[in-house]
């Protein structure tokens, strides 16, 4: 029996230090629900106006930005012009924007997009489900994202202008490196 | 000290000892000393475990942890941290605020600068921090520690007792009797014996000494509990583990289906009721209050069976439970458990089913049914083609008097048709409709729609054309995989708290030394039952004392 | 007369029945130095019929819980005037089961006067039958409140036995600073439960003088817009006015000793339901239980646990000191699995979670604390006789706070209807 004491003493103080190191560094470094800065957002699989399903996991290694807009906001409406200019002028330098409206019906939204001239990608929430994930609260919501999936701002409200997202594109461009 | 562990007896003993394992004698000078007062009789005086000659940093742990007085101390810590997150709310009954910031706000405004102080100081989340968590695994380890410190040791001395006892163990016992041999020594044993058999005791002899002992399995009791709640404790922590637990809110009109987050499984809100008691059923001070009786959602659980990842297309469901949730009565499948959590008494237009008339003729076409959302395309009603070009949910206009939706939900829901048709231009004409005749007149339907108003119109004949939610009822979806060891842990717990707190173990001794009949008993509990139990059984095999004259205390002054 | 009247009138017997029951207790404590007796035989004689009244009184009392039963519908234990009536049988049931372990007349001296108080303090709430709401309608819900009480009923006999422990233990010859302090604390305690008393009297006699004062009480606040936000109210006290409610007018009140109007206003960072007229009723407790305690001390011209002392003078303090361990260490298990487990499982049921960290569940875990640190206690050398008696008088309070002051102070998922 003595000849245990010492290993059963070890092995006993060893699990209560991993156990408990886990409990408490638990309460320490518990992620909170919100996203911030540095966070890599979470994946989402969606069809875009055009009929094309779009996985996140296709921008990987790009400067991404993605917008969350409704038809029902009105500083959306008016970055819209913005957010076309910006994407016209970086999609050929490999920086993917894309806008992800707030489950709304596609007819809404292709009338829309029609009328404000929005041809970027707009990909279709469905049942709010990308947007519970993302834990939005206020729209537009526009995050931008480092080639290596890190988010680098998040930028609640709008509308933006089209200086605003450029320069966060270029920190996104001078990020890739 | 540490010389003379060996009794006199015979017997070596472990260091730290305060009674000798085999005879009993009192071996520490504290007890040896006073031979007057009752004897300690804790763990039958055996050494704990860890008590050793020369300690080293991990056996000075080991002793942290197992001294009682320590865990005590971790408990009354334990209670005042509890108590301290009771004077505001805590932070997680906020559904709404998430950030630092936003609770700052919460309390500053609430409380003032009480409230500031509060939260500053962590206790409006006292039970998610660091150092609550912290007492409680410095609690969860001193019960491991202490239980291996003591039920070995105690296990050894209890199983191998023995039967003669020192007079000095005897005669210092919590209940004792000394008085002049019965006649007939041997014939009197038997029948005390007897006694005590009938009482469920176990005897043993060894010559003119004898030994019985009843309930030892009590002295488990404590370490069952303390296993039990270690088990509660782990699984409490195993709930930490993100597959092991979901926690999700899902919000459904009525007739609505939705997926829940993270799962494979979709849930379809089929009917919402509530129900308030009548004045008939309510007390004089209650009449005319709303007192809810009931809250229910009609629930069909589905589970995806085709195309779940592809957002192109509709997923394929199958019906895997349908159930009637309530308060009280979640739907449970599979692990999943679906609770009533909250409603929003706001009805919403779900569809419509209109006519198209022509008001020259007061012909009707149709009906067609138009969905609020995902609607149709086009619809055909008689003659006439309709096709649907733009939807608002919510309809008004913008600073600019373009027309827009205010929000996402059909509170003043308008399509946008092209009517083509009899008397109509190739191209259609466009035909705006407001469903809910509030609207209709709010936004002049009939002037937006100039010219062809007079001709056609689209119209709900009844009440029989409208689909209504009444209410959006909110579930919470929970997954919680600990529970069935949460349940084990305090099915342990109990149990050895039982047997514990609900049998005594009883010992009693007796020996005779030159025509002196000595006796001790022990309990650890319930000194009172023993004495009643001792003096019956001698009473019963001829010798007659009274319970109290038995008492040892009451003898020293 | 309906089957709800007749509960009622049940409960009013059980209510005489206790008293009588009491005062025989009294006799058996208190007469056994009357000339011509045997103390024995006389204390023998007493207790038994004090505990024939308290069984019968229970009797009645349990006839009271089951016409209400039926007459509600649903087990009566759903409010604070149901759960406090329960509470008292519960008290009087393990008051029985300890009195015929230990047929201790000193136990019914002390544990039946704590059963007319909760009873009284039940009568101060709304006795109506009130209709279920859905999340308290589950068995478990049920089997959770009725062990639970049951648990805390033997903590409350434990309580009783502790506190004559220490009436008998605490040395009112002795002159040095241990023996005056333990002597003060025991006569705050007292002069607690006088206040208790007094609490009670007032409001009896003010409901039964159909006492009332009503007041209007406008709030202004600035919401977060900045704009001005204003509140009107009605708020009615049963109880003459010391404090109003903040910013607030007299709209009638009845006078009382020439009192017409309120002597003070309530702050202004006073908050939570009913604030005002809570503190009104605090400081009227307080103000009638140190008049009655300045009565009894003008009567008696000593300490009150003078008074009561000698009269415990043969009892044996370690039998007390067993009867009140014996007693939580009973009640303990109940606690456990009524308190917590019972509770845990209807939680999990209603509320998705078998723990919410609810101010109620915090305050029945510290309760459990408690009586865990006083049961590890009892292991230790020097935590017997009147230190384990404080702490089973303390544990009792705590018990309190659970069942009354959190319902009272913080606002939780378990408020009770009907809370005055």
């Amino acid at each position: 029996m003595k000849r245990y004491r010492k290993p059963i003493q070890y092995i006993v103080l060893f699990l209560v230090l991993l156990i408990g190191g886990y409990a408490v560094g638990h309460t320490l470094f518990a992620s909170t629900a919100v996203l911030k800065t540095g966070d890599e957002p979470p994946a989402f699989k969606l069809l875009s106006l055009d009929g094309s399903v779009h996985d996140s996991a296709e921008y990987a290694g790009k400067p991404l930005i993605i917008n969350f807009w409704g038809t029902f906001c009105p500083p959306c409406r008016d970055e819209m012009p913005a957010l076309q200019n910006v994407y016209e002028r970086w999609q050929d330098k490999g920086v993917q924007l894309v806008g992800i409206n707030l489950s709304e019906d596609k007819l809404s939204v292709e009338s829309f997009a029609r009328q404000v001239g929005a041809h970027f990608p707009i990909l279709l929430d469905r049942n709010r489900q990308t947007e519970k994930r993302f834990g939005l609260k206020q729209y537009p919501t526009t995050f931008f994202v480092y080639p290596n999936g890190k988010i680098e701002a998040i930028l609640i409200g709008g509308p933006l202008t089209e200086e605003q997202i450029e320069a966060h594109i270029e920190k996104l461009v001078a990020g890739r490196s | 000290m540490f010389s003379n562990t060996k009794c006199e007896c015979g017997h070596q003993n472990h260091a730290g000892t305060v009674l000798c394992e085999s005879c009993g004698k009192p071996l520490t000078e504290e007890w040896a000393g006073n031979p007057e007062t009752p004897l300690e009789m804790r763990y039958d005086g055996v050494a704990r475990r860890s008590q050793k000659a020369n300690p080293d940093l991990l056996d000075r742990v080991w002793n942290f942890f197992s001294s009682v007085k320590v865990a005590v101390w971790l408990i009354v810590l334990t209670l005042i941290g509890a108590s301290l997150g009771t004077i505001y709310p805590q932070e997680n009954t906020f559904l709404n605020l998430q950030t630092y910031q936003e609770f700052h706000d919460y309390y500053k405004e609430h409380y003032g600068t009480a409230g500031v102080v509060y939260h500053a100081l962590g206790l409006s989340r006292v039970y998610s921090s660091w150092w609550f968590i912290g007492l409680l695994v410095m609690i969860g380890t001193s019960l491991v520690i202490c239980s291996l410190d003591r039920v070995l040791p105690l296990y050894r001395a209890l199983s191998k007792q023995q039967i003669r006892k020192h007079m000095q163990f005897i005669s210092r016992q919590q209940v004792t009797y000394s008085g002049p041999e019965p006649v007939n020594k041997e014939a009197w044993l038997d029948s005390f014996g007897k006694e005590l058999k009938r009482k469920r005791y176990k005897v043993w002899r060894d010559g003119d000494a004898l030994m019985a002992e009843k309930n030892r399995f009590s002295r488990w009791g404590p370490y069952i509990n303390h296993i039990g709640l270690i088990i509660f404790l782990l699984a409490v922590l195993g709930r930490n583990v993100p597959a092991w637990n979901m926690d999700q809110y899902v919000s459904l009109d009525e007739g609505e289906t939705e997926q829940i987050p993270g799962t494979n499984y979709f849930v379809k809100n089929e009917k919402f009721t509530v129900e308030y008691y009548t004045d008939a059923e309510l007390p004089p001070t209650l009449k005319g209050t709303e007192r809810p009786k009931l809250f229910e959602t009609k629930a069909t659980l589905y589970v995806c069976t085709e195309s779940c990842d592809d957002p192109s297309k509709d997923p394929v469901l199958s019906p895997v439970k349908t159930h009637d949730i309530r308060v009280n009565h979640p739907l449970s499948y599979k692990g999943l458990k679906l609770y009533q959590y909250d409603y929003t008494p706001k009805p919403k237009l779900v569809s419509v089913s209109p006519m198209l008339v022509d008001k020259k003729t007061g012909e009707q076409y149709g009906p067609f049914t138009l969905s609020m959302r995902n609607p149709a395309l086009t619809y055909r009603a008689g003659p006439y083609t309709l096709t649907l070009k733009d939807k608002f949910m919510d309809f008004g206009l913008d600073d600019q008097g373009r027309p827009m939706t205010k929000s996402r939900e059909p509170n003043a829901p308008a399509f946008v048709f092209i009517i083509q048709g009899p008397d109509l231009p190739e191209t259609g004409e466009t035909y705006i409709y407001f469903p809910q005749q509030i609207d209709k007149v709010k936004f002049r339907q009939d002037v937006l729609n100039k010219a062809i108003a007079d001709k056609l119109d689209i119209r709900v004949p009844s009440m029989s054309g409208v689909v209504l939610s009444e209410n959006t009822s909110t579930l919470n979806v929970r997954v919680d995989r600990a529970m069935p060891f949460i349940w084990t842990g305090a099915a342990i717990f109990m149990i050895g708290v039982a047997m514990g707190l609900y049998w005594h173990h009883r010992r009693i001794w007796l020996r005779f030394d030159d025509g002196v009949l000595s006796l001790g008993a022990h309990t650890n509990k319930n000194n009172y039952g023993l004495r009643m139990e001792v003096a019956a059984a001698m009473t019963k095999a001829g010798l007659p004392v009274s319970d109290k004259s038995l008492d040892n205390r009451r003898k020293s002054p | 007369m309906s089957l709800l009247d007749f509960s009622q009138k049940a409960l009013l017997a059980a209510l005489l029945i206790y008293s009588a029951s009491f005062i025989f207790f009294m006799i058996a404590v208190g007469g056994k130095k009357w000339s011509n007796r045997e103390p024995a035989a006389h204390s023998r004689r007493w207790g038994w019929t004090g505990f024939g009244f308290a069984a019968a009184g229970w009797a009645a009392h349990v006839t009271f819980f089951v016409t209400r039963w039926v007459a509600g519908g649903h087990i009566p234990t759903s409010n604070m005037y149901e759960f406090m009536t329960m509470l008292a049988m519960a008290i009087m049931l393990a008051f029985i089961v300890i009195y015929l372990i230990y047929k201790n007349a000193l136990l019914g001296a002390f544990t039946l006067p704590l059963t007319v108080i909760i009873i009284a303090y039940a009568s101060v709430f709304p006795s109506e039958i009130q209709p279920l709401i859905p999340s308290l309608n589950s068995n478990w819900l049920r089997v959770h409140v009725t062990t639970a009480a049951l648990g805390e009923a033997f903590f409350a006999v434990g309580f009783a036995a502790a506190l004559v422990q220490l009436l008998r233990v605490i040395d009112y010859k002795r002159t040095d600073k241990a023996g005056k302090r333990a002597r003060r604390w025991m006569e705050v305690f007292l002069l607690v439960i006088l206040m208790v008393i007094g609490f009670l009297l007032s409001v009896f006699s003010f409901r039964a003088a159909g006492y009332q004062a009503e007041f209007h009480q406008v709030i202004t606040k600035e919401d977060d817009l900045g704009q001005q936000q204003t509140t009107e109210r009605q708020v009615v006290y049963g109880l003459p006015p010391i404090v109003k409610p903040y910013s607030s007018d007299t709209v009638e009140i009845d006078s009382f000793l020439g009192m017409k109007k309120p002597l003070f206003a309530a702050p202004p960072w006073l908050k939570g339901v009913n604030a005002e007229r809570k503190l009104n009723t605090i400081l009227w407790s307080i103000i009638s239980g140190l008049i009655l305690y300045g009565l009894l001390r003008l009567i008696a011209r000593k300490q009150l646990g003078a008074v009561i002392h000698p009269h415990l003078s043969d009892i044996d303090p370690d039998d007390l000191d067993e009867i009140s361990y014996r007693s939580i260490a009973i009640g303990y298990p109940i606690f456990t699995l009524g308190g917590l487990i019972f509770a845990m499982i209807w939680a999990q049921i209603a509320w998705s979670r078998f723990w919410g960290w609810d101010p109620k569940e915090v305050w029945a875990l510290i309760t459990w604390l408690f009586y865990t640190a006083y049961l590890h206690l009892r292991l230790s050398r020097g935590w017997h006789g009147a230190k384990s008696a404080w702490l089973a008088v303390i544990g009792f309070l705590v018990v309190l706070f659970t069942l009354i002051g959190v319902n009272l102070v913080i606002a939780g998922l378990h408020s009770y209807a009907g809370v005055s």
